[in-house]
């Protein structure tokens, strides 16, 4: 009898067990979420001044937020910390995942039907294909915030994938591109140092200016170290409507700007104008060790190097308490990217690195997690959060390095009070003339255009199927063949993988947001470059 | 004295019938019952983790699948993948063909080198153990991440060859579809090697079991270490050999380092139209059916060469059958001529007086 009654015990424990499972989001009911971000107030955190935006619309049930992203953890799960503190009532989890294994990861997550509630994503044709994200144009349309974002992302449209009234992703991370110059190598090779509104005649003549096979010390000079390539910078920088890689307009690609680009970087590269990469015998005749870096040689006058370098590396403290920069004797300043317009005065677009994510299609909370991307990446409030814990040098990565030095990214907005806070940690330890050259420096990239695989429709497959797989650049990096002769096929192309890519993703078979003509548009131009 | 009698195949249908409606006695149902429980879990495990996911895939593999946040988009598309792969893919092919090549290539090389090690190990060595575990360690240290990562530090190759000679000098002799994998085979000869830790523990197994009495008869009749090797060593490791080329080839195209297997992975999580889990999975088949066929080949290659004393014995089989098949023949030609002889005799033709040799 005993054994039977602890049986039926056993049983109706887990029966409970299994119910009280069903119910683990602790919602009452069908959620309903607002349509729009509407009202807020103004709520106060412990330990900063800044007063934070509370949406009076979010939900006010337990709920629980996924985030998953590739961003820095320590920061990503310091920002989440500080967002429940403004929302005790959301429970934010936070994942990181390294990029090269993110896709899988994502992929098996939204197969088991556990898709995160916000999404980073590598490449938008992953993304797109797979209906990955939800359209959020309704919470980007009422808010106050996103008017204030660089101009491009809503003047170009980035994130909306040439549709009107859409909106799927936004940009989480950017890092504008600078090119850097090493004044320290100007000054000793007697070339001037060019000002601010340089142009992109200037830039190649200090380029050509910087080759010194013969120096004082011995060692050889070069003009330019390119992590960058510069046609990915010429590509943009040469004007016109240009919004996208390859000369896309919006629509149609036009590679011929890319090619001219394209051609000069080559033709620097055979006349070696160009520092030897690395890991190469050339870099080990040059520097004493094939992975020795230019970029603390002192010996280049130019850097195409990512926006993180100054302050993972350039920045960064020694042993000895100095920056790496004055333990080389460096003066490395960012410049930005210059027009290739002589008549163009002012700003200018320029390709930057920028991250994309979005709400996931298949949240239960879309209006609460657009506030949480919002808050982790382009949002204001989220921003002085950031920068106050870049301040925090009690916090630290994994590695045990200031946060600063973790891949920092610019903010996005353009609200003077986070830039003014931003600017004053970037600079911290700088005399007055260096912190002006990076105000500056800030103030002209923010007309920012995305790489294309994040934000073409279809521009990643076709660099995967075509572009790469010739391999284009090597071809016109090894002197073997001209720009100019790939430009009609390229351009045919890129136009054909963008019309199937946008008819498969926006189309019937995918979002269904085309319209018939749109649908006929894409279509008449897939077949015309077919 | 009871009279054998041989079943006509009559009888034999008969009795065959007549088994069929005996009843099994109690113990021989409760064994075979208990033969079945004991295969249950097997038969769960293959039908719920080996026939569920390859039934799966091929259906995968029949249609055109988007795996959204929303669940899984299903679109027939038939044999639409396949033809994509096959007519379409730029790089399936290519992929294939270096790999069909270099696992040519490179599994004779294992198998030889992983018996040779194999033979020294079971010599009588001082630290035998030791240099087993030496040998077999990289099957266990070197797998998957980690091989990748030894692979791009370099650690793949002998950095005392000059690479850069060895590829041109093969370049100039052979055309470049097969200089290519061959400089290759020469750039990983390590990774190479580090594949042979299973193989050597089979060889040694199949070492251990030859019968130690044949190589002293051998000795004795003069035989010397080599014409042992080939006469006695390498007859009683056929089947190991077998076993090893197919272990090997598995190993190979099952491996991380395969790039067929990344590219499946890749088009699995390809945002290109028309890719995606259906895509993946009929690149995954039609990679099945190579690896099997070239299994096929190395097995018929293997299995067909017999070893010189059954060639004899078959061969020695074959005379006795030829010469017992012309002894009828003589033995059927004596009686037709005894007749013929007979019968002329009764017609008068020949005369009852036995020939003579002073007739001729």
């Amino acid at each position: 009898m005993k054994k039977r009654i602890l049986a039926l015990g056993l049983a109706l424990l887990m029966l409970v067990g299994i119910l009280a499972g069903c119910n683990k989001d602790g919602g009452s009911g069908k959620y309903v979420g607002a349509d729009e971000c509407g009202e807020y107030e103004l709520v106060t955190i412990d330990g900063f001044d800044h007063q934070f935006k509370k949406y009076t619309n979010m939900t006010t049930e337990n709920i629980t937020l996924r985030y998953f992203n590739f961003d820095s953890d320590v920061v990503t799960q310091e920002l989440a910390k500080i967002f429940m503190k403004i929302y005790p009532n959301i429970k934010v989890e936070t994942t990181f995942e390294a990029v090269d294994t993110y896709n899988t990861t994502l992929g098996t997550l939204i197969n088991n039907g556990e898709t995160p509630d916000v999404v980073m994503t590598s490449d938008a044709d992953y993304a797109l294909s797979n209906r990955i994200f939800l359209d959020i144009a309704k919470y980007w349309g009422t808010d106050d915030e996103t008017p204030l974002l660089a101009s491009t992302i809503n003047s170009a449209k980035i994130g909306c994938y040439g549709l009107e009234g859409h909106r799927y992703a936004v940009p989480m991370k950017f890092f504008p591109t600078a090119v850097a110059v090493d004044r320290n190598v100007l000054k000793k090779l007697s070339i001037a140092i060019p000002d601010q509104n340089w142009k992109w005649a200037d830039m190649i003549n200090i380029i050509k200016a910087g080759k010194q096979p013969k120096s004082l010390d011995g060692m050889e000079y070069y003009g330019l170290f390119a992590y960058t390539r510069l046609d990915s910078l010429y590509g943009i920088a040469a004007g016109g409507d240009i919004i996208g890689e390859f000369g896309f307009d919006g629509k149609d690609f036009d590679l011929s700007a890319w090619a001219v680009g394209e051609q000069e970087y080559g033709d620097l590269r055979v006349s070696g104008y160009v520092a030897p990469d690395r890991d190469t015998l050339a870099n080990e005749e040059w520097l004493g060790d094939p992975a020795n870096w230019s970029g603390l040689s002192g010996h280049v006058a130019i850097f195409t190097e990512p926006f993180w370098t100054y302050q993972n590396i350039w920045l960064a403290e020694t042993e000895d308490g100095v920056t790496q920069m004055e333990a080389n004797n460096l003066d490395i300043v960012p410049y930005v990217i210059p027009s290739a317009s002589n008549t163009d005065e002012g700003l200018h677009n320029t390709i930057a690195t920028m991250d994309f994510g979005g709400v996931s299609s298949a949240t239960k909370y879309p209006r609460e997690a657009y506030e949480l991307l919002k808050f982790m990446t382009f949002g204001i409030d989220g921003w002085y959060a950031r920068i106050s814990l870049y301040n925090d040098e009690s916090i630290v990565t994994a590695s045990g390095t200031p946060l600063r030095t973790d891949n920092m990214p610019a903010p996005l907005t353009t609200d003077q009070g986070v830039w003014n806070a931003y600017i004053d940690m970037f600079c911290k330890g700088m005399d007055d003339e260096h912190k002006e050259h990076w105000t500056d420096f800030f103030a002209s990239c923010m007309q920012p255009i995305p790489y294309g695989w994040v934000s073409i429709a279809g521009y990643h497959t076709a660099c995967d199927e075509y572009f790469n797989k010739i391999g284009i650049h090597g071809i016109v990096d090894a002197g073997t063949g001209q720009a100019a002769d790939y430009v009609d096929e390229a351009t045919r192309k890129f136009n054909y993988y963008h019309a199937e890519a946008m008819i498969n993703y926006f189309g019937p078979s995918g979002y269904n947001v085309l319209s018939e003509a749109e649908i006929a548009e894409y279509t008449e131009m897939k077949n015309a470059n077919a | 004295m009871e009279e054998t009698k041989k079943l006509t195949r009559k009888d034999k249908k008969e009795l065959k019938e007549r088994m069929k409606h005996l009843k099994s006695g109690k113990l021989e149902k409760r064994d075979a019952r208990v033969g079945y429980i004991f295969m249950i879990p097997w038969f769960i495990g293959a039908a719920a983790f080996l026939a569920y996911p390859l039934i799966n895939s091929f259906w995968y593999a029949l249609n055109e699948i988007k795996i959204t946040p929303m669940g899984r988009d299903f679109a027939f598309s038939g044999i639409k993948n396949f033809t994509n792969i096959l007519l379409q893919d730029p790089d399936f092919l290519v992929e294939l063909v270096d790999y069909l090549t270099s696992t040519i290539l490179s599994v004779p090389i294992i198998v030889v080198f992983a018996l040779i090690i194999a033979m020294m190990l079971n010599m009588k060595i001082k630290g035998k153990g030791f240099f087993r575990v030496i040998f077999f360690l990289p099957v266990i240290i070197v797998s998957g991440p980690i091989l990748g990562q030894l692979t791009a530090e370099g650690a793949g190759s002998i950095s005392a060859i000059d690479m850069n000679s060895i590829t041109s000098a093969i370049s100039s002799v052979l055309p470049s579809m097969l200089a290519e994998p061959i400089s290759d085979l020469f750039n990983n000869m390590i990774t190479t090697l580090w594949y042979s830790g299973v193989q050597i523990l089979i060889f040694l197994s199949g070492l251990q079991k030859i019968d130690k009495s044949m190589y002293e008869a051998a000795k004795i009749d003069g035989g010397s270490g080599w014409e042992c090797f080939w006469k006695i060593t390498l007859p009683n490791l056929k089947s190991m050999i077998l076993l090893n080329v197919v272990y090997t080839v598995v190993f190979i195209s099952n491996n991380d380092q395969n790039p067929i297997i990344g590219l499946i992975e890749d088009s699995m999580f390809s945002g290109a139209p028309g890719r995606g889990y259906g895509y993946a999975a009929a690149m995954a088949w039609l990679y099945t059916v190579v690896v099997i066929l070239l299994v096929g080949l190395f097995a018929l290659l293997l299995m067909t060469r017999k070893d010189a004393y059954e060639k004899q014995v078959k061969r020695a089989k074959r005379a006795i059958k030829k010469e017992a098949r012309t002894r009828k023949k003589i033995e059927r030609r004596n009686v037709r001529n005894a007749k013929r002889i007979e019968h002329q005799r009764a017609q008068g033709k020949i005369t009852s007086r036995t020939t003579s040799r002073e007739d001729y």
